[in-house]
């Protein structure tokens, strides 16, 4: 009796976290991002708690354009305004609004395609040709106008904004992925064993691509990060007194900002750079995991 | 007169700057002998120890180094994120860039001085007898094609711009105050009665009232070539040939070709009446604001249309250009939405249940702002705090004794305290007399690098002094959403940031008469109406009542404020070295036939 247990207990198949976690740990490159990824986010995060956003944004008249040097980490702006405080805040409106848009856009394209790829049919056919139609919409210009109209917006409704373009990528991609799945012999043997649809769909379908929208969503995040930021340096975005990364970026529009006075979008430009590069590297090794025949570890 | 943002601004301003070039008028103070070297007055200013530069340093007027050549060209950069329409002929033209290019190659038969009054040195001369005006055209006048101007052609001008079918922006007060003209537009009559052509050259105007502004800049002086114009009919001629393709003029320059919306290139009219122009050939092209500095250091442009003062202190040190500079006239103001527009009446309808009614509220948000502290920190000197509603640009009503009111933040406490504005739930900021909260809302434009600091900056201030005072919709406003919103009386604004520039005519009508669409502020009273009726008044021809009148105007203003104003202005342009003969601003005695260079290619920076 004792043997039989023991040989039940030996080989277990790894699971998706510890391949992840060794894949990541295999790609050095992979994993200093995901250092780096951490330590900024602990950071802005932590450091934002103890600044105050009113004052940063509080234009002082005698320290307009000063360079860089101890009072000022990162000098200041047009406005006398603290670069280094504004990078700070910048970092995690930004941040925080990635995040929100990928998981609006998560939650939301999960349950379409999932509804839509599993019943298939008539169903199907009418959500895609909803999504479809949300495709065709003039994506930026839409979002121009709301961002034009609506009187106040916050992090909330500059998110809730593009969420509402940004979750048929998502969606799409789970469709077809929840339609090869809904044919595979485990759904079919829970169906006669009677299990409802919603079960079915969200314990048992679901996990089995969870994969799939981690990757996904990793790779959406440094996109959501470019588009606020772009929007921002538009002059679509937030209004300077509430600064983003895009808004930092935006005074290099100004010809004398750009030759002259670097400190004030160097640090922001670089930041951008440094945190889609990461959020990539780190999207790419848990691609990788998720395919056995490209995996490293 | 019209509203404007400030590049906007800028560009008007620099076409009257222009115009007056080829005006002319009493010698400037400050411009001297023109035709010798005059170092000593035109050397580029330096900031003080401050940082601070100031406007009274620049001179108007080129310094001439160096022998000019022969013939030679010159760039001109007009200076604008878009490109210019194209309706080239002062009769019919709208946007301010296209009147930059018709400056080039036509002009205004009388010409003016510096206090902006018509002088007899133009291509015109004029006579006045009660409310008859005799004008006569110089003999050696003629368009570009040869013709001579004839007084017809003045005629014919104020026929078209007066015709039922006239689709241009002129027709208005300056010419419903001809004698006949009114029924001539209603179509009753088949001639205007009050004008009279005696002959060729001279022609009869009669006005129905004569004021001194009639004198400044109200008789339209730009006549039609009739032999060009006289088949087209009335409602085609705006988007004619003559006016797109071939426009016609008698200026200094003839046009060459025309790149529509981007570039002009101009040849010398050697018939000009002032004499041959000493260049051979003119471009005109189109800049982009953001690289104006660029062109400039790499003689791509010898001179632009206007320069963007916030970036002069990085670039004052260019070694190839020299900087002019001139007081404009225009500024910046905060006004207080005090009333209604009754567009039936034509009227402003002052409220005085408005949340800014009460005038100590006024008086305080103007003592409890600090404008010289943005006008250094800001522009670096180059735009100053401003004192009255009259700019220091017309210095014959701008009243110097007059202080304004200064920054003190006691008194704006103490009149605030005094009118009841007091903080009872202790939340640190004031209510109203009445105990409500008070949030005043506060409409800015958008546009020029600073607008966001400089908004931020007076809403702190006001806090200070603990008003509460928020953004409409928590951000600035684009140009034309912000006057679309001021214009209708939207209720959500209360106080706006506006900017205006001034007509070469002084009157003050166009802005706080109560007539005036353009009163954005809505207030008015007895003493103000009684005070700028006066202001054109027959009596107002005595320069010296007429002082008195808009000082005494000036001083109700600053008592009543429906407005404050809190910065006046300046411009400064950058002239290439090799330029001679080149001035800004008005009555400086130099015209655009003199121009020249001193070589052929723009010198580069070093």
């Amino acid at each position: 009796m004792e043997n039989k247990n023991e040989i039940e207990q030996v080989e277990k198949s790894p699971s998706g976290f510890s391949i992840i976690w060794r894949e990541i740990v295999r790609d050095k490159l992979a994993l200093v991002s995901l250092i780096f990824l951490i330590l900024i986010t602990v950071f802005v995060y932590g450091v934002s708690i103890i600044l105050d956003q009113d004052e940063i944004v509080t234009v002082d008249l005698f320290s307009i354009h000063e360079p860089p040097g101890e009072e000022f980490w990162l000098g200041t702006d047009y406005g006398g305004r603290d670069i280094f405080g504004q990078l700070i805040i910048g970092t995690r409106n930004s941040l925080s609004i990635g995040i929100l848009v990928t998981l609006m856009t998560g939650i939301i394209g999960v349950v379409f395609g999932l509804v839509s790829g599993y019943f298939g049919g008539h169903i199907d056919n009418i959500m895609m040709r909803i999504l479809d139609f949300f495709l065709i919409l003039p994506f930026l210009m839409i979002v121009i106008v709301f961002v034009a109209i609506v009187p106040k917006y916050s992090i909330w409704t500059f998110s809730l904004i593009m969420t509402a373009f940004l979750w048929m990528g998502i969606a799409r991609l789970i469709r077809s992925k929840a339609l090869q799945e809904k044919e595979l012999d485990y759904v079919q043997a829970s169906k006669t064993l009677g299990s409802s649809n919603f079960k079915i769909m969200f314990t048992q379908v679901l996990p089995n691509i969870t994969s799939l929208i981690i990757v996904t969503m990793t790779l959406n995040l440094a996109a959501n990060i470019g588009l606020e930021s772009g929007l921002s340096f538009l002059g679509f975005g937030f209004p300077e007194s509430t600064p983003s990364l895009g808004t930092l970026l935006s005074y290099a529009r100004n010809p004398q900002t750009l030759e002259y006075r670097w400190w004030i979008w160097v640090p922001a430009s670089v930041l951008i750079l440094l945190l889609m590069l990461s959020i990539r590297n780190v999207g790419e090794a848990l691609k990788r995991a998720t395919d056995a025949r490209q995996r490293r570890g | 007169m019209t509203k404007t943002s400030l590049q906007k601004l800028l560009f008007a301003i620099m076409l009257v700057m222009l115009l007056a070039l080829a005006a002319c008028g009493g010698d400037d103070n400050e411009s001297g002998d023109t035709d010798s070297d005059n170092d000593s007055t035109t050397e580029e200013s330096e900031a003080n120890e401050d940082g601070l530069f100031s406007i009274d340093d620049f001179s108007n007027i080129k310094s001439n180094e160096g022998e000019a050549i022969e013939g030679g060209s010159f760039t001109y950069g007009l200076v604008s994120d878009t490109a210019f329409e194209g309706t080239l002929n002062w009769n019919f033209y709208s946007g301010n860039p296209d009147a930059e290019v018709i400056t080039w190659f036509d002009e205004a038969l009388l010409t003016w001085d510096e206090n902006y009054v018509y002088t007899n040195d133009g291509a015109a001369t004029y006579e006045a007898d009660g409310n008859t005006f005799t004008f006569t055209i110089r003999d050696n006048v003629n368009w570009h094609d040869g013709e001579p101007v004839t007084a017809e052609d003045w005629l014919f001008a104020h026929e078209v711009i007066g015709h039922p079918d006239y689709d241009g922006p002129r027709y208005g007060t300056d010419f419903t105050n001809i004698e006949g003209m009114e029924e001539y537009h209603a179509g009753e009559a088949d001639t205007i009665s009050g004008i009279e052509v005696v002959d060729e050259k001279t022609l009869k105007i009669t006005y129905k009232e004569v004021t001194p502004s009639l004198v400044t800049g109200s008789i339209w002086t730009y006549p039609l070539a009739k032999h060009i114009f006289e088949d087209i009919p009335v409602a085609d001629m705006s988007s004619s040939d003559a006016v797109r393709k071939n426009p016609i003029g008698f200026g200094p320059f003839k046009v060459e070709t025309i790149v529509p919306g981007e570039s002009v290139t101009y040849t010398k009219n050697e018939d000009y009446w002032r004499g041959e122009p000493k260049l051979d050939s003119v471009t005109l092209k189109v800049i982009n604001p953001t690289v104006v500095v660029n062109e400039l250091e790499t003689g791509g442009v010898d001179t632009v249309s206007s320069f963007p003062v916030d970036q002069y202190p990085d670039n004052s040190d260019l070694s190839n250009v020299e900087f002019l500079g001139n007081v404009d006239r225009a500024f910046t103001y905060m006004g207080f939405k005090l009333g209604k527009w009754d567009g039936d009446a034509g009227k402003v309808v002052p409220d005085p249940n408005a949340k800014m009614a009460n005038k100590n509220l006024r008086q305080a948000m103007w003592h409890a702002v600090d404008n010289s502290a943005v006008a250094d920190n800001f522009y670096h000197g180059l735009r100053w705090n401003a004192t009255t509603l009259i700019p220091p640009s017309h210095p014959e009503f701008h009243d110097e004794s007059n202080p304004g009111r200064e920054y003190d933040v006691d008194k704006a406490n103490e009149l605030l305290d005094e009118a009841g504005y007091v903080d009872t739930n202790d939340d640190g900021f004031r209510e109203d007399p009445d105990g409500e909260e008070l949030v005043i809302n506060f409409a800015s434009m958008s546009g020029g690098d600073t607008a966001e600091p400089i908004a931020q900056y007076y809403i702190q201030s006001w806090e200070n002094v603990g008003l509460k005072v928020e953004l409409v919709d928590g951000r600035l406003m684009e140009f034309n959403t912000f006057y679309d919103r001021v214009e209708a009386d939207d209720p959500e604004i209360d106080i706006y940031q506006g900017a205006w520039g001034v007509g070469i005519d002084i009157d003050p009508r166009g802005l706080w008469g109560e007539t005036a669409a353009y009163n954005y502020t809505r207030w008015t009273s007895e003493e103000n109406e009684s005070l700028l009726a006066d202001g054109v008044s027959e009596e107002a021809f005595e320069v010296e009542y007429r002082q008195e009148v808009y000082k005494e105007w000036q001083e109700l203003m600053v008592e009543e404020v429906p407005a404050f104003p809190t910065l006046y202005r300046s411009v400064v342009v950058p002239v290439n070295n090799r330029v001679h003969n080149y001035a800004i601003g008005d009555g400086t005695g130099i015209y655009l036939h003199e121009l020249a260079v001193t070589q052929e290619e723009p010198i580069v920076a070093e």
